[in-house]
């Protein structure tokens, strides 16, 4: 009887222990001040006067965004906006794939319920060739020249017409933490220039017993885009010019041979624990994007833009990854006009500069040469050199396939569980299946 | 007259006595027909063709393409042997650990109802939130677990990432949020067996085991085969803890059928293709079970 007595009271100290650490943990979320921006009245005022702001009737606007810092910005510069236009602006904050499928729904009723979407650039294909964004050229719209040249390519079709604005200038950097860095003899102000500098600082940091080279694990999409700057290093690419894969190379093999290397120095994680790692000194070096990480000048992480050669009198490529997310104004939008007008609103250089301190990071050379700017976000100054020479994920409709195929057989090879030749085997194989 | 009216009225229903329950239940045929029978007819057709969501210029059917895509997909093999692997092993921890608890639980003369509550509890907790803490407490830099690992000098894991543990934490979590229901299920049966039978077989001077075994179980027979049947159908089905926690990696480990199928099939709003491997899913769910669903129509 003792003993059951023990047991019960066991139990139930167990479950709720453990329900209370369920709870404990639970807490997340993405919520934004929602401060208006201060230098942004003029642009809102231009921007405004639609029909209904002029009848008096407030207007509600529906914007499907992407959760996180990249729809934070856009969120605390929205009052004004609605302010001067007489209108309510509900935010829709969603996840990669959840945006994607939302956006591509609602395209099919004849009236949709999104006036502003954010879009990433691999989908641009997809959504051009099922005709689900208006022709921002067609309502007036153009790039000015402060605007960085590189963005710029992604949101136009063949015939150059404009679709999309380029509006965080999401593009792969290095993020470094400078203990880690200057312990291997390193500063990682533009002194880390090869593959080869990041290799000695990675097992520098292994040797004293920390993550050396953290490569990003997850979902297949996520792995490919961490692989993709060292693929570009050894000159492989996943496509030739007509779009046919290209990934069983002798190139692709060193890659991969010098990725693992890599990897061997550290561990595989995810966004949040690479992060983690940098900033607490744990881990030494890794890929990562300007959206998870907004360094100060006292923080203990920074970063850097990824080198571009292997070794240090190797060829220069570029290496960065272009990961912009963009914004536009779907074809089927409840009020299109209010639409391209916020849209031309949230493009304006100086509601982007009042974006930047709330980690917004825009793909204007005014904002990111700022020398106001520059001293609390020294980073940015890197951003702009990697938007300058980024590389764009191939357009190619297929692209989500393409990417859970081969991030999938690159994990295979990484993990062990296949060998080299036969991952690049059967993601050749695959691949040219479904580019059939 | 009397003896007429009696036998017609036990005799064979005339055609007015058997519209009144055909109309009775005509409202619960509608309801299936458009709830049940309209989506599957619709699956069954899409599954034969291209359909993919919002693509212009239609769809077309391609026979078998599909499902000859999908048996020739190295991905969804691995996806269907992990996806029995996992039902198996969830279903019969599941089964023993409920089994137990519920046996002592039963078994307490006193706080049965706040263990009942207590024990219940995961199970009423949303299966994101369930993920997303088990995610931060088995994280590598601040989760508690590793951290109480290293504490007691104990080998600390990147448990969703490494191909050795990913899959059995999955496992631990789906286990550990569904033997409550298991536990309420036979629990409630429990209630139901007579206590005579246990008297009788003490007073027989049976042991504990005996008393369990000859008298316990098949007293609960049906209970256990239901409850078994319904986790079956329930695991088989896994998604949001595999999509949230691991992707379907590492290396594959983790990945499910239906993981497969959105990667491949929902995520591009690829419905054909996703009907045909729903269908396929289907059908082995219905392999899986159709044990246990003789037994309980027997």
């Amino acid at each position: 009887m003792k003993m059951k007595k023990l047991m019960a009271t066991g139990l139930a100290a167990a479950m709720a222990l453990s329900l209370a650490a369920c709870g404990g943990s639970s807490s997340s979320g993405t919520d934004a001040s929602s401060e208006a921006a201060g230098s942004s009245s003029a642009a809102a005022t231009s921007a405004g006067g639609s029909g209904a702001a002029a009848s008096g009737e407030k207007v509600k606007m529906t914007l499907a965004l992407r959760g996180g810092t990249y729809g934070d910005v856009i969120k605390q510069c929205l009052p004004e906006f609605e302010k001067e236009n007489n209108c309510d602006i509900e935010v829709l904050e969603l996840e990669f794939d959840d945006l994607h499928s939302k956006i591509a729904l609602d395209a099919q009723n004849s009236k949709g319920a999104y006036d502003l979407v954010m879009v990433d650039g691999s989908w641009m294909a997809e959504f051009t060739e099922n005709e689900v964004l208006t022709n921002l050229s067609d309502a007036g719209y153009s790039f000015d020249d402060d605007i960085i040249p590189g963005t710029t390519d992604i949101c136009k079709d063949k015939d150059g017409n404009i679709y999309l604005a380029p509006y965080f200038g999401n593009v792969t950097v290095l993020l470094y933490n400078k203990d880690l860095v200057k312990a291997a003899g390193y500063t990682g102000d533009n002194d880390i220039k090869s593959w080869d500098d990041v290799m000695k600082i990675a097992q520098s940091a292994k040797d004293s017993g920390k993550n050396g080279y953290i490569v990003r694990g997850g979902n297949p999409d996520s792995i490919l885009s961490d692989f993709i700057p060292v693929m570009l290093a050894n000159g492989a690419w996943v496509v030739d010019d007509n779009n046919k894969p290209t990934v069983d190379t002798p190139e692709m093999k060193q890659a991969l041979t010098q990725y693992k290397d890599l990897a061997a120095t550290g561990q595989s994680m995810e966004k949040d624990d690479i992060v983690a790692q940098i900033d607490n000194g744990d881990g030494a070096l890794a890929v990562g994007w300007p959206g998870w990480y907004s360094p100060t000048s006292d923080s203990a992480g920074s970063y850097c833009v990824i080198p571009s050669k292997l070794t240090a009198d190797g060829k220069e490529v570029n290496t960065s990854l272009y990961g912009t997310w963009c914004i536009g104004v779907p074809q089927n939008a409840p009020d299109k006009d209010l639409g391209v007008k916020l849209l031309e609103y949230l493009m304006d250089k100086d509601v982007q500069l009042s974006t930047v301190d709330a980690g917004g990071v825009p793909c204007r050379y005014s904002c990111l040469k700022d020398e106001n700017v520059l001293k609390n976000h020294p980073t940015l100054s890197v951003v702009c050199d990697a938007l300058e020479k980024g590389v764009y994920r191939p357009v190619i409709a297929q692209w989500n396939d393409f990417t859970t195929t081969f991030g999938t057989e690159i994990d295979n090879y990484m993990q062990g569980t296949e060998s080299l030749d036969d991952a690049l085997k059967n993601a050749q194989s695959q691949l040219e299946l479904l580019m059939q | 007259m009397r003896a007429k009216n009696t036998a017609l009225k036990y005799g064979k229903p005339d055609s007015e006595d058997r519209a009144f329950p055909r109309l009775m239940t005509l409202p619960t045929l509608i309801v299936l027909l458009v709830m049940t029978a309209y989506p599957l007819v619709f699956t069954v057709f899409y599954s034969f063709t291209n359909y993919q969501y919002g693509k212009k210029g239609g769809y077309k059917i391609i026979g078998l393409q599909n499902y000859q895509s999908l048996f020739k997909s190295p991905y969804f093999q691995t996806a269907v042997l992990n996806t029995i692997k996992f039902t198996i092993l969830a279903v019969l921890f599941e089964m023993v650990i409920g089994l137990l608890i519920a046996v002592f639980v039963h078994s307490l003369l006193r706080g049965q109802k706040v263990l009942r509550i207590l024990l219940l509890l995961p199970y009423l907790l949303p299966t994101v939130t369930v993920a997303l803490s088990w995610k931060m407490m088995l994280s590598q830099n601040y989760g508690i677990v590793n951290q109480v690992l290293k504490f007691f000098h104990l080998p600390v894991h990147n448990w969703f990432m490494e191909t050795g543990t990913a899959f059995n934490t999955i496992l631990l979590i789906d286990v550990w949020q569904n033997v409550p229901f298991v536990f309420l299920l036979l629990y409630a049966v429990l209630q139901s067996v007579s206590q005579d039978q246990y008297e009788a077989a003490k007073i027989d001077g049976a042991n504990a085991w005996t008393t369990f075994w000859h008298i316990t179980i098949p007293n609960i027979k049906g209970g256990l085969i239901l409850c078994a049947l319904l986790r079956t159908i329930d695991t088989f089905r896994l998604f949001d803890k595999v999509n949230i926690l691991t992707g379907g990696g590492p290396a594959g480990t983790t990945s499910t059928i239906t993981q497969f199928l959105y990667n491949y099939g929902i995520k591009n709003l690829k419905f054909g293709f996703g009907s045909a491997g729903a269908i396929i899913m289907t059908i082995l769910v219905l392999i899986l079970s159709i044990g246990y669903i003789r037994k309980t129509v027997s």
